[in-house]
């Protein structure tokens, strides 16, 4: 907290320091809940629902959700810092998990056509062993 | 450092604080320079950046990733903001190695699509040729099966035409053996042993006389049709006569009587090759000489026309 280690204490102030200290932590505790990283963790989920993460990505998914569990209970808690930093990491994992799914959607469709291609291939040289 | 830029002015002071430095210095080397993970983030991400083939794949993930990284990176006494800072760096790192490995995977997939496309068209093309080839044996296996029927086909009218002809011949030959049959019955001939026999009664000569009555053209009329339709018989003209009168005579008397119907044939455009006439005068009775009408059946001159087929019985 940089308003803290701003004060120099002095002996003769030093009720002082703990009085704004005590308005600080004060402060801290009013502090109103990250709702934008919180509604940027649910828009990241949704959008890796969206992306079939829950199939091609279940643990990140999962992780993701855990994460906003746990911010949502910190923003009960009044730790809206806690909070605030659980939503960001749910919502990278989210992305993370959106992308993961892509990837690998995107790998089967490939792996797909390789398998599709060399049983083509595979039938072609049959067929023509068959012939010759 | 703050604490040392605070640090100022008078030499002796400089010395105390390069001192003071030192211990902080000191001090900040046993404190964690980075948070634990950072560099696990940074090698990741580092591997990332030098793979060709995904470096340039994903630049704009790349790029926030590298950031939170280097925020990751920083130096931080408080644990759970450097643990933070580090998560954050981890999954943006996996977030653009995902991403850039998806933009490769689609990058591939037309040289995919092109190398499937390739394998069908080759299998397509083979498929055609197969079908090809199959139709051609088949056609030329219905070819063959047609030329087969053809044949058969011909040898079934070569051998209905056969039938036909035999049926036909013996069709041909039964009305030719019921044609000979009727002109014989016309001649009113009677098959014998030696051929068919025409009987020619005295009636047709003057008694005592060898020429033909007027008359008795008509009769012989009937066997000139009949020789002209078989040429390839021939006649035995045969003359008898009775008893009555002397031998010589009767003989002499037979002999003209043969010669006359013979030389009316020849007359009638029958080749004289084909006929002999012989007397044969009283020595062959077909009855008896001792009654009138005995005598009349014995007065006679029989035509014998060769039978060559036997066909007709």
């Amino acid at each position: 907290m940089n308003a803290t280690s701003q004060l120099h204490p002095k002996p003769r102030v030093r009720g002082t320091v703990g009085l704004m200290g005590a308005l600080a932590l004060g402060a801290c505790a009013s502090m109103p809940p990250p709702t934008s990283n919180l509604q940027a963790a649910h828009q990241a989920i949704s959008g890796a629902e969206q992306a079939e993460a829950g199939r091609y990505a279940p643990g990140e998914l999962s992780e993701a959700r855990a994460k906003l569990a746990a911010a949502d209970t910190a923003v009960s808690a009044q730790r809206m810092t806690l909070a605030a930093r659980l939503a960001e990491e749910s919502q990278v994992e989210a992305e993370l998990a959106t992308s993961k799914s892509a990837q690998v959607k995107a790998q089967a469709v490939n792996d797909e056509m390789k398998r599709s291609t060399s049983v083509l291939i595979d039938e072609m040289q049959r067929n023509s062993g068959e012939k010759r | 450092m703050n604490p040392l830029s605070q640090v100022g002015g008078k030499p002796v002071k400089t010395i105390i604080a390069t001192a003071v430095a030192s211990a902080l210095l000191a001090a900040c080397a046993t404190m964690p320079l980075e948070p634990d993970g950072a560099a696990q983030a940074r090698a990741k991400l580092t591997q990332l950046q030098s793979d060709p083939k995904l470096a340039n794949r994903a630049p704009v993930a790349i790029k926030e990733a590298d950031r939170a990284v280097r925020t990751a990176e920083q130096a931080e006494s408080d644990k759970d903001l450097g643990a933070y800072r580090v998560y954050l760096a981890d999954r943006k790192v996996d977030t653009a190695k995902a991403q850039a490995e998806t933009a490769f995977a689609e990058d591939q997939r037309s040289t995919l699509i092109a190398q499937r496309d390739r394998a069908r068209l080759d299998a397509r093309t083979r498929e055609a040729d197969a079908a090809r080839g199959k139709v051609a044996a088949a056609r030329a296996d219905s070819a063959e099966e047609k030329a087969g029927a053809d044949q058969a086909r011909s040898e079934a009218d070569a051998a209905r035409d056969a039938a036909a002809d035999s049926a036909q011949q013996s069709a041909d030959l039964r009305a030719q053996s019921v044609e000979l049959q009727r002109q014989i019955d016309v001649l009113h001939a009677k098959p014998t042993d030696r051929g068919l026999v025409l009987t020619l009664g005295d009636v047709l000569f003057t008694s005592g006389q060898a020429d033909l009555k007027a008359g008795a053209s008509s009769h012989l009329d009937e066997l000139v049709a009949f020789l002209d339709k078989y040429p390839d018989r021939t006649v035995a003209i045969e003359g008898y006569t009775d008893s009555v009168g002397s031998e010589d005579y009767n003989q002499g008397l037979s002999q003209r009587r043969a010669d006359s119907v013979k030389s009316y044939l020849t007359g009638q455009g029958i080749d004289a090759t084909r006929l002999s006439a012989s007397g044969k005068g009283e020595s062959d009775p077909v009855a008896g000489n001792d009654s009138a009408a005995g005598r009349q059946q014995n007065r006679r001159v029989e035509v014998i026309i060769s039978d060559p087929t036997a066909a007709v019985r």
